[in-house]
């Protein structure tokens, strides 16, 4: 191996730490929750203030609460809970839903895209 | 008008050739991650620089992605579209590198060179085109070390061919010879 190689792979070896510590860090914080209701109503709430929200769906009413710049489902109708499970939401994209009650919430913030396209 | 072949013409036919040999070779084992594969086929194609200068060189990496995917069935598909920008990022760093080093690169260098641009390449192309999604970058990290770990075994490959690939050169070019 001569020096220029060895120079091409000293570059190798920084870039992959950089590019670890770049993109396996924690998204960006969001700014704000949209809800999507059984009717398929939007409803964009801040995550600023602290609040708790009442959803309703077919199967009763979910309640969703905002407190700290992070949003989570305190209890939902359903029987699997997952929505309940998943916790408190505070990056952008991050999302759950609660299916059999028709509930879904996203944090958004930053920049937003599909989430993906298949042929 | 009247194509004339020339040995040059043969010459990266025949490396074209083995490098798609290569190339088919490795589609046919699993992959562990989308986007992930050894890349040897890159072997040839440092080689035929190293030999034959950047011209040949990007012919045999052109020919390989398309012929290569004409031969799997992946021709124009987004699969192919990745292999294509993966190329042509990956001859765009090398020749980069060829120019600004005044050929005081040796496999290795060209290798990794090519390696983390062709990755850079197709993953900027499935961002784009495919999955624009910011989660998508999370896979970049991995996917990158995959790509300096092969980029340096092809390298280390093309160092030890390089002796005997020099002396058949020199042979076939030497007068009478």
């Amino acid at each position: 191996m001569r020096r220029a190689d060895y120079i091409v792979l000293i570059f190798a070896l920084v870039l992959l730490p950089v590019l670890y510590g770049t993109y396996w860090t924690r998204s960006a914080p969001g700014q704000a929750v949209r809800i999507i209701d059984a009717t398929g109503e939007e409803t964009i709430v801040p995550l600023t203030q602290d609040r708790h929200l009442e959803i309703k769906g077919p199967l009763g009413v979910s309640v969703i609460e905002i407190h700290d710049g992070a949003v989570r489902f305190v209890s939902s109708p359903c029987s699997g809970k997952l929505c309940v499970h998943a916790g408190w939401l505070r990056n952008g994209n991050d999302f759950t839903a609660c299916l059999p009650n028709r509930v879904s919430i996203a944090v958004v913030g930053g920049t937003e895209g599909y989430d993906s396209i298949n042929f | 008008m009247r194509l004339t072949v020339d040995r040059e013409d043969y010459l990266i036919a025949g490396l074209a050739a083995l490098a798609i040999v290569i190339h088919i070779a490795e589609s046919a084992l699993p992959t562990p991650l989308p986007g992930a594969k050894p890349g040897l086929a890159n072997v040839i194609t440092v080689a035929a620089l190293l030999l034959y200068g950047w011209r040949a060189a990007i012919w045999v990496s052109l020919l390989r992605v398309l012929v290569g995917s004409i031969l799997i069935g992946s021709f124009l598909t987004p699969t192919f579209v990745l292999s294509l920008s993966g190329a042509i990022a990956a001859m765009t760093a090398i020749g980069l590198g060829y120019l600004l080093s005044a050929r005081s690169l040796g496999p290795v260098g060209y290798s990794l060179l090519g390696a983390m641009a062709h990755m850079a390449g197709q993953f900027y192309a499935a961002y784009l085109l495919f999955i624009p999604h910011p989660a998508l970058f999370r896979l970049l990290p991995v996917l990158m070390t995959l790509a300096v770990g092969f980029g340096l075994l092809s390298g280390l490959i093309v160092n030890a061919m390089m002796p005997r690939l020099q002396a058949y050169v020199a042979r076939e070019r030497a007068p009478g010879g």
